[in-house]
């Protein structure tokens, strides 16, 4: 028993970083898209729409952060607190990352032809940004209560 | 995990609000070289969906008969489901047009396939086939007819398809269903934009070989 339990924490210690990559590499790669997308379409402001597209890159780094506030020797008496909060913490990092990804590729789309509404497109991805900022650090606050 | 479509969607210019605009916002070669982005699959289902809109400018020796017949053929081959939703609300607006041109020439209701094929016949005598709910502009496209003003029934047309288009585009945004609405409104944009004096000469010289045959070249 002790061994799963042991398991379950180092899943629980490396899932921010884990979740929060695959949720960056999705998000990235779908504002990416549409970045390349709009530069065929548009003359000028390329850099605003790459500059927007790595926004979801954030999410891996809360996650390597968390995974440090996390980080001591896993016993079976750390492991269940391990696992839920750095899996839960990372779930949130990941769907945060993708959809804040689906968020600048659509900011990216309208504002290519209306650069007046740039500011304002950007605040839905902003807002998504924002949950996975509870997300990160209600994750530190937990981490402290954790047994060494 | 589903295809990508972001790169394509957001390399290709807004479509105005309204179809009755002075130039396509791309060109046809320009829309052309972008759709190459597609994969072959949906590269595919694209060429249906253009493949449709030429046999939906038919030849006029097509009897009703052919057209279903050719309807029924065309809808076995296509899986995509918007696709086939397009191509149904397209020829339910056709059957329509035909039952008010035939009722007006004093002939029974037409063939026609799609879903209000009956509700037409049973209701032939009702100025709208009481389908006014859904196709409110019968009633107009009929005073059009009726005062041989061809420009404003076009124009009613256009604008009813071109609506519908819009309404279903809002469900997609970055997937292969946008791609395909898209292209339903740039064709309605680009079939407004060139009805200039060129393209009916050439149109009516169509007609007159396709009517004609040998003959129409007799006196060249």
């Amino acid at each position: 028993m002790d061994g799963v339990l042991i398991l379950l924490g180092w899943i629980g210690l490396f899932a921010p970083t884990a979740l929060g990559a695959i949720g960056s590499i999705v998000g990235c790669a779908r504002a990416g898209q549409a970045a390349c997308g709009a530069m065929l379409d548009v003359e000028s402001g390329y850099g605003r729409f790459v500059g927007l597209s790595a926004l979801p890159s954030s999410q891996i780094i809360y996650g390597i952060v968390v995974m440090f506030s996390l980080q001591r020797t896993i016993s079976a008496d750390n492991g269940p607190g391990l696992f839920g909060i750095g899996v839960l913490c990372g779930l949130a990092l990941m769907f945060s990352a993708m959809f804040q990804g689906a968020c600048c590729a659509s900011a990216i789309n309208v504002s290519k032809h209306k650069p007046e509404i740039f500011g304002l497109s950007v605040a839905p991805a902003a807002i998504v940004e924002g949950f996975a900022v509870f997300a990160f650090i209600f994750a530190l606050v937990l981490s402290g209560n954790i047994p060494a | 995990m589903s295809r990508s479509y972001h790169t394509l969607i957001a390399s290709l210019p807004p479509l105005p609000k309204h179809f009755d605009v002075e130039r396509v916002p791309i060109s046809a070669p320009r829309l052309e070289e972008r759709l190459k982005m597609l994969a072959e699959e949906d590269a595919q289902v694209v060429r249906q969906w253009t493949g449709f809109l030429n046999w939906d400018r038919q030849v006029l020796d097509r009897t009703d008969e052919d057209v279903a017949k050719g309807y029924h053929e065309m809808m076995a081959r296509i899986s995509n489901e918007t696709l086939r939703e397009m191509i149904e609300f397209r020829m339910d607006t056709r059957t329509i047009i035909a039952a008010v041109r035939r009722r007006r020439a004093g002939l029974p209701p037409p063939t026609g396939v799609g879903q209000w094929v009956e509700q037409i016949r049973g209701n032939y005598d009702h100025p709208e086939f009481r389908l006014q709910g859904r196709f409110g502009w019968i009633g107009k496209l009929d005073q059009a007819l009726q005062s041989g003003e061809a420009m404003v029934a076009q124009r009613l047309l256009f604008e009813a398809n071109y609506r519908n288009w819009a309404r279903m585009a809002e469900r997609f945004t970055f997937s292969f269903e946008a791609v395909l609405l898209y292209l339903a409104r740039w064709e309605i944009i680009d079939r407004w934009t060139s009805r200039n004096e060129s393209a009916g000469k050439l149109r009516f010289e169509t007609m007159i070989t396709e009517t004609l045959g040998e003959y129409a070249h007799l006196f060249k």
